[in-house]
């Protein structure tokens, strides 16, 4: 599959989202929560996906993993329908999800489990090249509990990593860091991500802080109130690194910020 | 640390709470604000409280990458090194980092040849009154968590979840 994506031109669909919906369906009447949303993930592309408290933004990307089913619409990756959890497609969580009975090296090696293809020294090599590319080579034996916050995420990312994924989905990535060990991070993710030496092609992140998202993302789709629609997409036509201080940089929050009242 | 019945020499102690990502990001975001910064305003554009930010810079001004000045914070010549350094920014902080507790006295046990527990760094350092909190177990974990997040990215030592041993790099 990562063959696959790597001859698909820059900015070309990887993911595609079409008109799809979700109702909860209780004992009365159904609750909608995502009404006809389409948007798309280009090679390349780190695209933000925003919108207010509680409108369903972590369950469309849980849906664009396969692990949420759409009660309308489809999701597409590579060309191919997303019915189900798809190894190319790959997912770091707010709360990081660590097994915190495995050191980093075991928790990542963990992600590889199913991959029969690779010996365990495959996979053990695997695991601390991905803790490497995400600045944590010497770690391999600590514990989750005896991390940083920062750390622990990079060890998320890090097991999102060394699966090979094409796709890299992200909710709410530095939301329970401290202001500047998210500094931190924010600074070294699109790098650690988008780069040719990883099979990423994309990266969808959900997020409801508009000045990481106008760091990170290339475009902006915002979600309006349940049920969701999309409420608007922003192309962020911005020089990396980005400067947070700029006028311009705040001119791009204030597009968004337009889009979300 | 010294040797027995000889006073231990007056040391610099990181604070316990204080994590290299912290300086690290307090140093590139001091140095992209100019040349120098009122500290209120700096806890300001880190969206921080000053309560947390007056640790950090007392760890940046210890390693010799910022100076402090009437509530003025600047980079020094190593901290302008550090900002623009992009990869294994804390080996430049290697030999700062070995004169600092409880660093100091963890590099000193490990030289014996043995690798050693935070307990025992933090037994040695109690006996000279350097204790990051008054509860033994709080004390003990408050060392493991400064030694593993320092010393490992700054290439000084090595450690072992497994065994919960420190060794020399």
């Amino acid at each position: 599959m990562a063959e696959a994506s790597s001859q698909i031109a820059a900015g070309a669909p990887i993911v595609t989202v079409n008109h799809v919906s979700l109702d909860y369906r209780g004992d009365k009447e159904p609750l909608p929560v995502l009404a006809d949303v389409s948007m798309t993930a280009g090679r390349d592309e780190f695209v933000a996906i925003t919108g207010p408290s509680g409108c369903g933004k972590s369950t469309l990307l849980r849906i664009i993993a396969g692990l949420t089913k759409a009660s309308g619409g489809d999701v597409g990756v590579l060309g191919s329908p997303v019915t189900s959890p798809r190894k190319e497609i790959t997912m770091v969580f707010q709360n990081f999800v660590l097994l915190p009975w495995r050191t980093s090296l075991e928790n990542v090696t963990f992600a590889l489990s199913s991959r029969n293809d690779l010996s365990d020294a495959q996979k053990q090599e695997k695991a601390k090249g991905a803790l490497d590319e995400c600045g944590l080579s010497g770690f391999e034996n600590v514990y989750p509990g005896e991390l940083s916050g920062g750390m622990k995420q990079r060890v998320g990312v890090a097991r999102a990593l060394a699966t090979d994924p094409v796709v890299m989905l992200m909710d709410e990535p530095f939301s329970s860091l401290d202001d500047l060990t998210a500094e931190r991070l924010r600074k070294d993710i699109y790098s650690m991500l988008i780069n040719p030496s990883t099979s990423v092609k994309t990266v969808i992140m959900v997020s409801h802080n508009v000045e990481e998202i106008i760091e990170l993302a290339d475009k902006v789709v915002v979600l309006s109130h349940r049920p969701a629609h999309v409420a608007g997409e922003v192309m962020v036509d911005l020089p990396r690194p980005r400067n947070k201080k700029s006028e311009e940089f705040f001119g791009w929050v204030d597009k968004v910020y337009a889009l979300l009242s | 640390m010294a040797e027995p019945g000889h006073p231990l020499p007056i040391a610099l102690v990181m604070p316990g709470n204080v994590r290299a990502g912290q300086v690290i990001s307090l140093v590139e975001i001091t140095g992209g604000l100019g040349a120098k910064i009122d500290a209120q305003r700096l806890a300001d554009e880190l969206g921080a409280d000053l309560a947390v930010l007056l640790p950090i810079l007392d760890a940046a001004e210890m390693l010799g990458l910022v100076k402090s000045e009437k509530g003025e914070v600047s980079l020094t010549d190593l901290g302008i090194k550090f900002q623009k350094t992009s990869k294994n920014k804390l080996m430049l902080l290697k030999d700062k980092l070995a004169t600092i507790e409880p660093f100091r006295t963890a590099m000193v046990l490990a030289s014996k040849g043995k690798p050693v527990t935070a307990a025992q760094v933090a037994d040695a350092l109690g006996e000279y009154g350097i204790r990051w909190h008054y509860k033994q177990e709080l004390n003990e974990s408050l060392v493991k968590m400064l030694l593993v997040h320092w010393t490992i990215y700054a290439g000084l030592m090595s450690y072992d979840g497994k065994s919960g041993k420190f060794q020399k790099a």
